[in-house]
């Protein structure tokens, strides 16, 4: 299925294999099925087709039917069943097979999943990961594009991982599903085809620790998922001004990775956070508050949000211009820069 | 599209391919008991077959059937009634002649159509039909009950979603009042009769072709039901509107 | 050109229906076929279809004979067409281009101080 290109080198511990997200999430789910006899892979299409977006694909064919199967298309069950599976032992990892579906599963997800461990006093954990392809950018049609990490996030019990690159994926998703806490792993579809060198390694950092994924000192653009390549392509651009951007990537939205944040502002004295959910309650404004609340003296501009607008997620022909743009990120950018 | 054209009776009506050729005639498809256009002939390709030809495709659901209204009073079934509705379509329309092919009861009709308007009608088609009383021995007022063969026709059509049994009752009867004859002979109007060569209820049909100086096509191997969708059928319509 | 064959399956035909008759194939093996051309005849219960082809694609295989009754989901017939250059999208949405040089018209003024 992929070709190696090159192994183990002198600073990495795995070997080095050219991926995409989808063939990344693919080897994370062989590894995790492969080393515990409990780990379940269930969902709509994940078994025969092996995933809409081929992520679970030949899956079933290695780990048969018993610990790789298709569900009828009904999310509520999907996550209701995950939730008698992890009470009697299982690790489950459920796919919603689009963001959008996920919502007649909230009750679940929000009533359950997240409320067993604490409902139980720690007797009942929820080892459960939700694998739910995300966000925009493939232009699908309504109900296949939505960014919900807000409401996930404003779930107590929940974790929220969102990975921004085929490597993190890897990573991020041995760790969710190895915790022992409910994870939204939320998939950003756009990057899904997005082919990088994956070094397949353990995670050496701990879960909730955001990442800085580009160095610089005039300004730091915050980002997950998708978007963190919107702002690496935004700094690329900004270099050349003679500006140079640091990019964070959170990758962990619960817990989210204040540290990380107010050492980088500290630093840069400008923040920009960028995601493509609508502004209003968004996690940005989460994101702004903990900037504001760390490092208000540092700051030499208002904390600053470029993200989708106050309507429902566009079907596909709009979406590019609902999106966070090049050039709505460069003018956020400007205005903390001009303050 | 639906229209208003008679008796204050919706028609729904498909009009595809407007943009063929000036001077092209039409193809006015007329569909059988129980069904609609969308079964009778969209779903059985003759939509792509005549569209492939840059044929205009004019597809009524006939009133009491698809998407047409449902009166459930016999006369409103009187084959006229339903004469009425094609001429007053190709008036809305603008269409001077029209190609008639028929299936089933359309057959019945595009001749009645052509008999009574055959200025209208350039040629004919009568799919799955023949001369022989498609009701004989049937309980007109016990439709679907007894064992003769458009008893079966009735029941299996009457559960069709969509499909209104009163409604159709209403057609039966009202189709029965008016026995086909075969004579007169439509004037001027060629006319190609085309049945399965298992069509029971289409008995007769090799015989009225010879007869009253039309063509037959025998449809090997193919039914009542089976024979609509035949590629041997579907050609051999298109060789005679098209290549005469 | 590279290719890949794909097996394309008796959809449902609506109304319960779990199985059809083949009543004609419009195809050989090894014949060329355009998307939605004619495919195949087949007979319900209740009436006669003619399936249109899905791809567009040379025949590679038959899977069924004339009155043969096939079943909602059985293989009908493998067709051999052009392998798409690249990734593609799954069933649902498209696969974003990279532009080599994203586009901007918006310029930064470097902070003074």
């Amino acid at each position: 299925m992929t070709e190696l290109i090159e192994h183990t080198a002198d600073t990495t511990t795995g070997p080095v294999v050219e991926l995409s997200m989808q063939q990344a999430l693919n080897r994370a789910l062989h590894t995790l099925l492969a080393e515990n006899s409990d780990t379940l892979v269930f969902g709509e299409d994940v078994g025969t087709l092996g995933g809409v977006f081929r992520v679970t694909d030949g899956l079933q064919k290695t780990f048969g039917t018993d610990r790789v199967f298709d569900t009828p298309l009904a999310e509520s069950a999907i996550m209701g069943m995950s939730v008698g599976l992890a009470m009697n032992g299982w690790r489950p990892v459920p796919e919603l097979q689009f963001d959008g579906f996920a919502y007649p599963a909230l009750d679940q997800i929000v009533n359950q999943v997240a409320r067993m461990n604490y409902r139980t006093r720690g007797a009942v954990p929820m080892p459960v990961t939700l694998r739910l392809p995300s966000f925009g950018g493939i232009q699908a049609p309504e109900h296949h594009g939505e960014s919900l990490e807000a409401l996930f996030a404003h779930t107590p019990g929940l974790k929220v991982a969102v990975p921004s690159d085929p490597g993190e994926a890897y990573r991020l998703l041995l760790q969710s599903v190895r915790c022992e806490d409910p994870v939204v792993f939320m998939e950003p579809k756009a990057r899904y085809w997005d082919k990088r060198p994956v070094e397949l390694a353990e995670p050496t950092e701990p879960v909730g620790t955001g990442r800085v994924v580009r160095r610089g000192s005039h300004g730091t653009l915050i980002a997950w998922g998708a978007m963190v390549h919107r702002c690496l392509q935004v700094a690329e651009l900004a270099a050349e001004d003679g500006v140079e951007l640091e990019v964070l990537d959170l990758r962990w939205l619960t817990p989210l990775d204040t540290d990380v944040l107010a050492a980088s502002v500290r630093r840069t004295k400008r923040a920009v956070v960028v995601h493509e959910a609508p502004l209003t309650a968004g996690l940005g404004a989460e994101v702004a508050t903990r900037v504001t609340e760390n490092c208000f003296g540092d700051l030499a501009a208002p904390v600053q949000r470029v993200t989708g607008f106050d309507v429902p997620y566009p079907a596909g022909p709009l979406e590019p211009q609902y999106l966070p743009t090049i050039d709505r990120v460069l003018l956020a950018v400007q205005r903390t820069l001009e303050y | 599209m639906p229209a208003n054209l008679t008796d204050d009776l919706v028609m729904r009506y498909t009009d595809l391919h407007p943009g063929s050729p000036a001077g092209a005639v039409p193809v006015l498809l007329l569909h059988g008991f129980g069904t609609n256009f969308e079964m009778n002939w969209k779903s059985a390709g003759w939509v792509q077959e005549l569209g492939n030809e840059g044929l205009r495709v004019l597809g009524p659901d006939l009133r009491g059937h698809g998407g047409s209204d449902k009166p459930t009073d016999d006369d409103a079934y009187l084959p006229e009634r339903f004469s009425r509705d094609f001429v007053g379509l190709l008036d809305e329309l603008d269409v001077d002649r029209v190609d008639v092919v028929g299936y089933s009861m359309g057959s019945r009709l595009g001749w009645d159509l052509a008999l009574r308007a055959p200025e209208r009608v350039r040629c004919l088609v009568l799919g799955g039909f023949g001369p022989a009383d498609a009701f004989a021995g049937t309980d007109l007022n016990a439709l679907g009950e007894g064992t003769t063969p458009f008893d079966e026709v009735f029941r299996t059509v009457s559960t069709l979603p969509g499909n209104d049994p009163a409604a159709l009752a209403a057609c039966a009867r009202g189709q029965a009042a008016r026995p086909f004859r075969p004579e007169p002979v439509p004037e001027g109007v060629p006319f190609l009769l085309a049945a399965g060569s298992e069509d029971a209820l289409a008995a007769g049909a090799e015989e009225l072709a010879r007869d009253r100086g039309g063509s037959h096509l025998e449809i090997p191997g193919r039914d009542h039901v089976s024979a609509v969708s035949s590629r041997i059928f579907r050609q051999a319509v298109v060789d005679f509107l098209v290549r005469g | 050109m590279a290719e890949e064959t794909i097996t394309f399956t008796l959809p449902d035909l609506g109304e319960g229906l779990v199985e059809a008759t083949l009543l004609d194939w419009e195809v050989d093996v090894g014949d060329h076929i355009a998307r939605n051309a004619p495919l195949v005849e087949m007979e319900t219960t209740k009436s006669a279809v003619v399936i249109p082809s899905p791809h567009d694609g040379r025949v590679v295989e038959l899977h069924a004979v004339p009155d043969e009754v096939v079943r909602v989901g059985a293989p009908l017939v493998t067709f051999a067409v052009a392998a798409a250059d690249g990734p593609r999208a799954g069933i649902v949405g498209t696969v974003p281009e990279e532009e080599s040089r994203p586009r901007r018209r918006v310029r930064l003024t470097p902070p003074t101080e």
